[in-house]
């Protein structure tokens, strides 16, 4: 069994990243940045793929949603999986649109079993059209989406067990959401087919709102919280699939050193996980 | 029809053609044995400057990566070791370059230096095994092509002219001018110092760093990350931001820059995980 841990690639990010390769196992890459970019953008993917393994993350198709993903953004995302040959590649569980109209925000649909059923459709066309099916993730929300009849657990459960995906399990968003509705992540964790989880997103946010209705906002601009280690201790103890850990951060960039730092705190994670598991098992 | 018989401005036309023809040919042959899908290699920033610029480049960034790094001083246009530099852990074109600075020198001394020369040997030696750099089958290969090229065009002018003089023509003036462009463009097309992969290779790193490139002013001196040392490597001195490094172009005034350096054309990349079709600024949170 082999975890890894990496960084999701940013531009601002490039210099630190190649210069500490070493500690750096993969790198996730947004895909919609290159959709449509310069065939000279495309290659130089190609290029990191070469010094580094890569995975592809989109954030636009839409997938959990009644409105059937756009043909145009699922050849984008067919011909850079062609052209990058990534490990994998991930979508969200999220729609971004409706109507025509585009929201420009990952927003969880109602969780119910209509929506699981147009979330099956979309990825049914995603997967026919890249030749492999995106691992799917799990996103945070600040609203309870109206009109969901399933919990969060149940619905994701039902939908990759249903499309045969694996699962994307964001922690800072499992963190995030048990914070914002009063449950627990530790039972959050219990009720989600482990077996399934191949891909770790790890995040850090900021607490929003006035006193007595504060709301966690997931805005991958600080540094990952220790709660959010400690779910990924407990996910490595209880499965014994390899984990692909990334860590993303979107602005606000702090030296490189202090996101490999947060890398290594992952990996002791992990190793604890990992040493529960093993002693669980013997 | 002979085409030697043509009329002289036919004939310059005929030529045009075939120099292109010539040239295009010359492109498909390289393109053929040089192109490539990129090497894994290591980050090492003088290897990058010596498959961007040579020797003098990878000398030059080593220089001002040691006095940024307190290695070196400078004092005018002169360089010397500092104390610290005794009992340093540096790579072996680093250690030549202190020990080169033991006494007070020029900068661009390094240039004239033989021991250097021989230390940047290997970083040629690696590019040519990852076929960044052309070694020795493919120098030949392209001499070979360059030379029939040369041949085919000096031969059909050289006829001509001998034609045209023969009959007693001597407005040969734009056939010369033409024959030296044509073999002037074909050697150096025939010949360029990296080979395709390599040139295709420096393109992806400039995509690659344009992030730190594009934030260039704000990277500081002192050594304390590789920044300005990357930096310098893929983009040249020229691209170290002047308020912290102008003492590197004082020291290297024909430094070279990157020539086809992406700019602002490579678009910018939102380089967010948030949201569908827009960067979000994190109003909403990412949620993803």
């Amino acid at each position: 069994m082999k975890d890894r841990v990496g960084l999701g690639w940013r531009p601002e990010l490039a210099a630190g990243i190649l210069a500490n390769l070493a500690r750096i196992d993969i790198v996730e890459v947004i895909a919609d940045d290159y959709f449509g970019a310069p065939h000279r953008m495309r290659r130089s993917l190609k290029t990191l793929a070469a010094q580094v393994p890569v995975t592809l993350h989109g954030v636009a198709l839409g997938m959990a949603s009644s409105v059937r993903v756009p043909h145009k953004l699922v050849d984008h995302m067919a011909r850079l999986v062609g052209e990058v040959q990534p490990e994998f590649w991930s979508e969200h569980l999220a729609f971004v649109r409706g109507d025509g109209i585009e929201i420009g925000h990952l927003t969880a649909p109602p969780r119910t079993l209509r929506t699981i059923e147009g979330t099956l459709k979309n990825l049914d066309i995603a997967r026919a059209a890249v030749g492999m099916a995106p691992h799917v993730e799990n996103i945070a929300t600040l609203i309870d989406p109206p009109g969901s009849t399933l919990s969060e657990p149940e619905w994701l459960a039902e939908t990759i067990r249903a499309a045969k995906c694996d699962l994307l399990l964001d922690l800072h968003n499992v963190h995030a959401n048990a914070a914002n509705f009063g449950q627990s992540p530790a039972g959050f964790l219990v009720a989600l087919p482990l077996d399934r989880v191949s891909t770790i997103h790890l995040a850090g946010g900021k607490w929003i709102g006035p006193e007595g209705s504060r709301r966690l906002l997931d805005d991958h601009l600080h540094d990952v919280p220790d709660p959010v280690y400690t779910l990924l201790e407990t996910v490595a103890a209880r499965t014994m699939r390899p984990l692909t850990v990334i860590l993303e951060r979107d602005g606000e960039y702090p030296e490189i050193e202090s996101l490999l730092a947060q890398l290594d705190r992952a990996r002791a994670a992990l190793a604890r996980g990992r040493a529960q598991n093993a002693a669980l098992a013997a | 029809m002979n085409l030697f018989d043509l009329r002289g401005p036919e004939f310059l036309q005929f030529y045009i053609v075939l120099a292109a023809f010539v040239v295009i040919a010359l492109v498909f042959h390289r393109r053929r044995y040089e192109a490539g899908p990129a090497p894994k290699i290591g980050f090492d920033p003088y290897t990058i400057a010596f498959l961007r610029g040579g020797k003098n480049e990878a000398l030059r960034v080593g220089v001002v990566s040691l006095i940024d790094r307190g290695l070196l001083t400078v004092r005018g246009e002169n360089v010397t070791q500092t104390a610290q530099a005794r009992s340093v852990t540096a790579t072996p074109l680093e250690r030549a370059l202190l020990d080169h600075f033991s006494s007070e020198r020029k900068a661009t001394d390094v240039f004239k230096d033989g021991r250097l020369e021989e230390m940047c040997r290997p970083l040629a030696e690696d590019l040519q095994g990852y076929g960044l750099l052309p070694d020795e089958t493919a120098k030949t290969r392209r001499w070979t092509a360059t030379m029939f090229a040369l041949l085919l065009l000096l031969g059909v002018s050289g006829i001509k002219l001998a034609v045209a003089l023969q009959r007693g023509k001597h407005n040969v003036l734009f056939l010369i001018l033409l024959t030296v462009i044509a073999v002037v463009v074909a050697w150096r097309v025939g010949n360029p110092r990296v080979t395709l992969k390599g040139k295709a290779f420096l393109e992806d790193l400039r995509t690659l760093y344009r992030g730190l490139k594009d934030r260039a002013s704000s990277v500081h001196s002192g050594g304390a990350t590789a920044e300005a040392l990357m930096l310098a490597a893929v983009f040249g001195l020229t691209a170290l931001p002047v308020a912290s490094f102008a003492w590197s172009r004082s020291l290297f005034p024909k430094a070279q820059s990157s020539t086809s350096g992406c700019g602002s054309s490579c678009g910018s990349s939102c380089g967010s995980s948030c949201g569908g079709g827009g960067c979000g600024g994190g109003c909403g949170g990412c949620g993803g």
